[in-house]
């Protein structure tokens, strides 16, 4: 009899769902095959088991050990493409996600793969970036920048060596969808990075991953060997080649300045710009660092054309966003939608409301330096343009949600120590504010604010907002700072 | 620094030793230290400067700059607790009081210290299942205070049993 083909997700977040648990338990069982793909992202029915029937996929979810015989027999399964969490999303940056096995270079390339590079071999380094502009895509690191602007300056600089790094260093906690792009479709950033290089003229690239990320570290190295032994790297006589770097713990590093200078070996503070890298990067020459998602997102746009790209999402944010949900909500998981959605719309279709017991108190969105929103405004919809309006960032599409165990003002000294932390020391307003607001807010958080401190806090926030890079100090949603009048004279501070 | 420790940092460096026209890169030799050694001692850092051909000044501020990169060597267990935000949410901080009162049961204990060492994080990209705690190499998901004792356990058993 021929073994049953069961696919399991290898994803690292998987593995800590069980699915390791599984493979070891089933490792010597003849009546199956375990195929190890990428996650869907569906993490709380995770570990989720797939088989094929005649239908399509079939999944199992939070599969135990013992639910082997019935997954064998073909009991109690859902079809895939009828999980609401799924159907509900427009997957095209993480298409291959959950189907395929991340490190078959075959897989990919039947699915599509290498079709956008191809389409860029066909035409002019003018014309690609012509596609870029046509498609409207903007930098998924946090920044928002045109694609196509920061392309043009490095194509049209002049110089014998051009770099490509890729920025994997993802320390917005919240964030982990770079991560799985790594483990689960190393093939796309690889692909997407060989668009970018043959656009500007660059011949090597740097995929810098964070210290906290081996197994993607590991992902992107056999992938590239691989990419490698299939002379994909010689395409049209023009060499390029491809080298991972990992960082060693670092926030700031997640910076483009400060990560060209942590790739170099130095420590990794921010340097002012201009020149941008674009025109003085790595080694003083001229080089393109973006996310992880940005060169991912670029097969796409090269295969199906810029204009298919700019008729997805809104005016000025084109395409989709990958919005990572976490915190107190029943459903946390990877969500690929159009831009346009609002953020209540996000949490209530997927995030599946708050876990049991839970009240919403606040949803943060864009990291450590994005902004909390109350439960009054979450319809804002998730685009660039509505919230730079209210003066907030989209980031790397962090969203995570609070419960009303959460106390405000220990969630503001946690991220004022963070801050601290983290600040690389170069500008005043950051490293010395950051301190004394950690310590304004230790003062507060034992019952001893004031409205004076209160005050102070605020001078501080303004204050590092025009010079550090870490201008958001602030963190500031208004409803931050009412928190914070309330609080100043509060007897019970864990409110 | 041990004699082991010597000639293992002297294999090291001359692997990373740079090949002119390459230049010198201090934080991927010091990562390359510390995967060999387990942790970067300070009394290396002239030697691993003489190597490179840069100060000894230059390697000790690269050193200082990065967290992840330790001057000293951790217990034989590294256990890490997410205070990551989304873990924070789902009460990273009631997991982290649990793994101290399971592993220091008396304060200055030097036997435990040798065995545990216990540091926060701040994001492990396992958001999707808060709390997150990595114990050495592996990464736990969905962690409650009650589950904290039989982890270490069947960590600390796993590892013994593999090797
Ligand atoms: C403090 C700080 C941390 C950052 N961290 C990251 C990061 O982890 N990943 C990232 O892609 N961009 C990060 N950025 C943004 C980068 O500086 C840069 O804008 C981005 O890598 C450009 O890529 P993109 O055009 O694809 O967005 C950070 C910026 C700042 C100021
Ligand atoms: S916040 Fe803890 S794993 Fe991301």
């Amino acid at each position: 009899m021929t073994p049953t083909r069961l696919y399991l997700s290898n994803d690292t977040s998987s593995r800590a769902a069980g699915a390791d648990k599984l493979a070891d338990a089933w490792r010597d069982r003849s009546e199956i095959q375990l195929i190890h793909t990428s996650s869907r992202g569906a993490f709380f029915l995770e570990p989720m088991v797939e088989r094929d029937t005649a239908g399509g996929r079939e999944a199992w979810f939070n599969v135990l050990p013992n639910d082997l015989p019935r997954i064998v027999a073909g009991v109690g399964g859902t079809k895939v493409a009828e999980i609401p969490y799924l159907q509900q999303q427009t997957r095209f940056t993480f298409a291959n996600f959950g189907i395929t096995e991340p490190l078959a270079l075959d897989e990919y390339q039947s699915r599509g793969g290498f079709k956008g590079l191809a389409a860029a071999q066909s035409l002019s380094p003018d014309a690609i970036v012509d596609v870029l502009r046509l498609s409207g895509l903007r930098g998924r690191g946090g920044a928002a920048f045109p694609v196509w602007k920061k392309w043009q300056v490095a194509q049209q600089t002049e110089s014998e060596q051009k770099y490509v790094v890729a920025n994997a260093d993802e320390g917005d906690a919240g964030t982990y969808s770079d991560r799985m792009m790594m483990e689960g479709d190393p093939f796309r950033l690889i692909e997407g990075m060989m668009i970018c290089a043959r656009a500007i003229g660059a011949t090597r690239g740097y995929l810098y991953c964070r210290y906290e990320y081996p197994a993607a570290a590991r992902a992107m190295q056999f992938a590239i060997q691989k990419a490698r032994e299939a002379d994909l790297f010689d395409c049209d006589d023009y060499p390029f080649d491809l080298e991972v770097v990992t960082g060693a713990g670092s926030y700031v590093c997640g910076e483009e300045t400060a990560l060209l200078e942590s790739l170099e070996g130095r420590r990794g503070v921010v340097l002012a710009k201009p020149p941008y890298p674009a025109v003085s990067g790595l080694y003083g020459k001229p080089t393109i660092v973006s996310n992880v998602l940005t060169f991912a997102t670029l097969p796409n746009i090269l295969a199906n054309g810029g204009a298919w790209h700019a008729s997805l999402g809104t005016e000025g944010s084109r395409g989709t966003m990958a919005l990572q949900i976490g915190g107190r909500v029943k459903q946390p998981g990877l969500v690929e939608v159009p831009f346009g959605l609002t953020l209540r719309d996000v949490l209530d279709r997927f995030g599946g409301g708050m876990a049991p017991g839970a009240r919403l108190k606040a949803v943060q969105v864009g990291g450590p330096l994005g902004s909390l929103f109350p439960e009054s405004q979450l319809d804002i919809p998730i685009c660039y343009d509505a919230f730079a309006g209210a003066g907030a960032i989209l980031g790397h599409g962090g969203i995570v949600v609070y419960d009303d165990d959460t106390s405000m003002v220990d969630l503001a000294r946690h991220f004022m120590a963070f801050t601290a932390d983290e600040s690389c020391g170069k500008c005043t307003p950051c490293r010395v504010g950051s301190v004394r607001g950690r310590e304004i807010l230790e003062r507060i958080q034992m019952g001893q604010g004031d409205l004076e401190k209160i005050e102070w806090f605020e001078e501080i926030g303004h204050g590092t907002q025009p010079h550090g890079f870490f201008s958001r100090l602030e963190t500031s949603p208004s409803s931050h700072h009412d928190h914070f009048d309330s609080l100043a004279t509060c007897p019970d501070p864990s409110q | 620094m041990t004699t082991g420790h010597n000639s293992k940092l002297t294999d090291v460096l001359e692997r990373c030793r740079p090949v002119p026209p390459a230049s010198p890169n201090i934080l991927k030799t010091l990562l390359a230290v510390q995967s060999a050694l387990g942790h970067i001692p300070t009394s290396g850092i002239l030697q691993i400067a003489q190597v490179l051909g840069v100060t000894d000044a230059q390697v000790a501020g690269v050193l200082s700059y990065y967290s992840d990169l330790r001057t000293q060597p951790t217990g034989r267990h590294l256990i890490r607790a997410c205070m990551g935000e989304s873990c924070m949410a789902n009460h990273s901080a009631r997991v982290l009081r649990a793994i101290q009162d399971h592993l220091c049961p008396a304060a200055g204990d030097a036997s435990q210290a040798e065995r545990f060492t216990v540091e926060t994080m701040s994001c492990a990209g396992n958001c999707a299942l808060s709390p997150t705690v990595m114990i050495d190499e592996h990464l736990c998901g969905r962690v409650t205070p009650s589950d904290v004792p039989s982890l270490l356990e069947a960590q600390v058993l796993r590892r013994k049993t593999e090797g």
